[in-house]
């Protein structure tokens, strides 16, 4: 230590020492060190000096100048993409950070005007440039299928951008989704009949129709109707929309830590369910399902007398 | 009273009554309470058809009166209840309940007072005790006791009950041709709240009756016919009394319905769970029938000992295994079944309003399912489960394409199944700072899809009408034809002759009239299904209405 300290003083004096010593904090702590952190650890050295060794840093772009609640904090810049931007302007490498900000969720070429203020043609070229440098990648969002956004090359786009795994090319897969909702449907109602079929006890009946969500996601994968690689998360949201159909119902139980299928010391069990009442005697009528019913009138136009769907069903 | 509620009571009045009694009874029921006078002057039906139609609706009970709302001495004014007049749609669903649980002379009894209002114990009696006669065999006849003994089980079970006494005061009269009806009559009239048949104490008391003997058969042949009427007349009138006089009786509607709820429940539980749990909720049913208000929105707690004492032996459940399935019963999400409490090994009740509310909801359910698909369906589920969504959320939670999801919440929301309410951020309303959330309210939706079925009635008696009358020349003839044909038969004819009497129908035409029966028979049951929705949903508006008061 004592050596060290004395190795310090002796070369306080060298600006590029100061600036040595700067970026060793930096690294220290990849989060960015404030002023204060620089006054501690260097004491003797005077403002003035402090600053010149700051701003050749940040002139040189190894350094970045960021602020945040309790003041400035100044940050180490990817020695990588310091690499990768040489021989960029100011104005590319300012859209080059603001993408970066935006990390995986990409963003929209009208939010990097309005962030960096350059003018949209000037902006487009910009893009254009990275992109042809690989640097940045321009993705279609499933939310709005005319909005490209754009995000660093080698990242990976959000769920929210791609759809999960529930998109392909933008487009929903409706019928992939139909597909799993019916074989989900159909492995739990196997197991409900199973169930009712062996006789036991009603308690244990209804207790060996329940699946877990990981056992239906063990059988989806197992069937290997799906191209894509599915989460537990996902069939759990497909598991849901039976729910939402009333055709399979869910409970949590506690469950041991550490327990296949298992989160949060939690287990979803899900199972087929009967319906509670047969189509109800009104849309068993053409009425109940007639597309004019509110413009039915005696003597009108439309009328029970003249009906076509009334004479079509009597005759059927 | 909606329109849609006037015109299937007019349609109905018309049906059973004829076209007089529905001009009155549709009238009164558009303006609500009205004295003769009015009703002569605004109908223009004459004084003698006025009365007439009101003694008819009093009979059946679908008309009240009470003294002039103008002090005393004001004329009577008469009021029709509408929800009397849609009872008569449920007359084939009572006089099968009637069969199933009392076999034929149950029927027979039900049948008879629904189609003349309301009567005394021994002239149904009589008049049942010959129509079962009548179809018996030669020499066979229904005794008396046998037919009386049916009446009183169903007093005791509440099936039937007495007429309210002031009513009956006053319909005596009434049911007297002749009598000039009320209007001259103020002082008779009773207060204008009438009063209900369960607060008089004698309410389900059987009277002593005497009715010695036994049904008689109906000679064949008009003039027989007429004859020992008039000969009945008399006896009647002059020779016996049968010490009952002035006490009538009527159909208890409410006791029906009980038990049509209690059906429904029960069949909602086996189709959800099996046919042993929907027993066993029978059996908690018919313990705290008795003990259970008929708006209570649960039964009385029944202990699962006493369950279990009461089930059928037939069904041998064991004790462990009742236990399991009262425990199924109260997980179940559906909570037909609700646990009250721990003493007497547990303590367990039938949640009444809940079985009603969530049977409801079953039938909206079902109703978007089988009109917008079951994509549409499971929108409107995902928005009875989650109250208040967004767009995107639908979207998301339904799994179904934004576009297509979009198409479904508007159609829904343009039938008015679903409602929209807009939460603004900004007090201008403006649409990009408001928040548009989706949700579906049950009530009201019920309460919508009620006059649907109320129309959808309508519509179908409407079209029943509409065939038969298209075909009338038809059906008179085909009528005549059998008419000939059964003198002919009696007559001891030859089957040449019978033969050629029934070849006077066509071919064709028996083709039309064969269609026509099955027409008017899919539109009959089609009228008594779209009956059992509206009985549920005016079941879970009821209760919902005396739970929320």
């Amino acid at each position: 230590m004592e050596e060290v300290k004395v190795k310090k003083e002796t070369n306080l004096t060298d600006p590029a020492e100061i600036e040595n010593r700067i970026k060793e904090l930096c690294q220290q702590f990849p989060h960015g060190i404030t002023d204060q952190v620089i006054q501690n650890d260097l004491p003797h050295l005077e403002p003035q000096q402090r600053a010149m060794a700051i701003n050749k840093l940040l002139s040189l772009g190894q350094l970045d100048l960021l602020r945040n609640s309790s003041g400035l904090l100044y940050r180490m810049k990817d020695s990588q993409s310091t690499s990768k931007m040489k021989g960029s302007d100011n104005q590319e490498k300012l859209v080059y950070q603001i993408i970066e900000d935006a990390g995986n969720k990409g963003i929209w070429s009208r939010d990097i005007r309005f962030k960096s203020n350059l003018p949209l043609t000037e902006i487009n070229k910009i893009l254009k440039n990275l992109e042809s440098k690989k640097l940045i990648k321009a993705v279609k969002s499933v939310a709005a299928s005319k909005k490209k956004v754009y995000m660093l090359y080698n990242l990976q786009p959000d769920r929210s951008v791609t759809g999960g795994a529930w998109y392909s090319d933008q487009d929903f897969e409706s019928e992939f989704v139909e597909v799993l909702n019916q074989q989900c449907f159909k492995f739990l109602q196997s197991k409900a009949e199973v169930a009712r079929d062996s006789k036991q006890s009603p308690m244990v009946q209804r207790n060996s129709s329940f699946a877990t969500s990981h056992e239906v996601w063990k059988y989806i994968c197992e069937l290997g109707i799906s191209k894509v690689d599915l989460s537990m998360d996902d069939i759990e949201t497909i598991l849901n929309t039976l729910i939402y159909d009333g055709k399979v119902e869910m409970t949590i139980i506690a469950a041991k830590e550490g327990t296949v299928g298992s989160v949060d010391g939690q287990m979803k069990l899900y199972r087929g369910v009967n319906p509670v009442i047969q189509p109800t005697g009104l849309v068993k009528t053409p009425c109940g399902l007639c597309p004019v019913f509110d413009d039915c009138q005696d003597g009108g136009e439309i009328s029970p007398s003249t009906c076509i769907y009334m004479s079509e069903w009597l005759d059927f | 009273m909606t329109a849609q509620e006037v015109r299937l009571c007019g349609l109905l009045l018309r049906e059973h009554f004829g076209e007089v009694v529905e001009k009155v009874g549709t009238h009164l029921l558009r303006s609500g309470t009205q004295n003769l006078r009015t009703i002569i002057h605004e109908t223009g039906v004459s004084l003698d058809l006025v009365k007439k139609s009101l003694c008819v609706l009093m009979q059946h009970g679908a008309c009240v009166f009470s003294s002039g709302r103008k002090g005393p001495g004001s004329p009577t004014e008469y009021q029709v209840t509408c929800d009397r007049i849609l009872r008569i749609l449920r007359y084939p669903r009572y006089i099968y309940t009637a069969k199933t649980l009392y076999g034929d002379t149950g029927e027979l009894i039900i049948e008879e007072l629904l189609q003349r209002g309301h009567m005394t114990m021994s002239s149904t009696v009589k008049t049942v005790a010959d129509r079962l006669t009548q179809n018996m065999e030669e020499g066979h006849s229904m005794d008396y006791n046998e037919v009386s003994a049916a009446f009183s089980k169903l007093v005791e079970t509440h099936f039937l009950q007495r007429c309210p006494p002031m009513a009956v005061a006053q319909t005596t009269d009434k049911t007297t041709p002749g009598t000039p009806a009320a209007p001259g009559t103020p002082a008779e009239a009773v207060s204008t709240t009438t009063p209900t048949p369960e607060s008089f104490p004698d309410c389900y008391k059987v009277p002593d009756v005497t009715l010695i003997g036994r049904g008689k058969r109906q000679l064949s042949g008009e003039d027989g016919e007429d004859q020992r009427n008039a000969k009945k007349a008399k006896l009647d009138s002059e020779v016996r009394t049968h010490g009952d006089e002035g006490i009538y009786w009527q159909v208890t509607f409410e006791r029906f319905h009980l038990h049509f709820r209690d059906q429904a429940i029960i069949n909602a539980v086996a189709s959800r769970l099996d046919q042993t749990s929907s027993e066993i909720v029978r059996t908690m049913l018919r313990m705290s029938e008795v003990l259970t208000s008929p708006t209570a929105t649960c039964t009385k707690p029944l202990s699962a000992n006493e369950i279990f004492r009461a089930l059928p032996t037939s069904y041998n459940i064991p004790r462990p295994i009742l236990d399991q399935y009262l425990t199924l019963l109260v997980d179940d999400p559906m909570e037909f079944v609700g646990k009250a409490g721990e003493s007497g090994g547990g303590m367990y009740v039938v949640n009444l309003h809940k079985a009603l509310s969530n049977l409801a909801r079953a039938t909206l359910e079902s109703v978007v399912q089988e009109r917008f698909g079951s994509r549409s369906a499971r929108i409107f589920r995902l928005l009875l489960r989650k109250r208040h969504l967004e767009q995107k959320q639908v979207e998301d939670f339904a799994m179904i394409p934004a576009k297509e999801a979009k198409d479904m919440l508007y159609t829904l929301l343009s039938q008015n199944l679903v409602q929209l309410q807009e939460i603004p951020k900004t007090p201008d309303y403006a649409p990009s700072r408001t928040f548009y959330l989706y949700t579906v309210n049950q009530l009201p939706t019920a309460r919508m899809l009620l006059q649907n079925c109320y129309k959808t009635v309508a519509n179908l008696i409407e079209r029943r009408l509409f065939e038969t009358k298209e075909s009338k020349r038809l059906l008179e003839k085909s009528q005549r034809i059998e008419a000939i044909l059964a003198s002919l038969q009696a007559s001891g004819a030859e089957p040449e002759q019978l033969k050629e009497v029934e070849e006077m129908i066509t071919a064709p035409e028996k083709q039309q009239l064969d269609a026509l029966r099955l027409h008017v028979n899919k539109l009959d049951s089609a009228e008594n299904q779209v009956d059992e929705t509206i009985f549920l949903l005016e079941c879970y508006i009821d209760s919902t209405a005396t739970t929320t008061r």
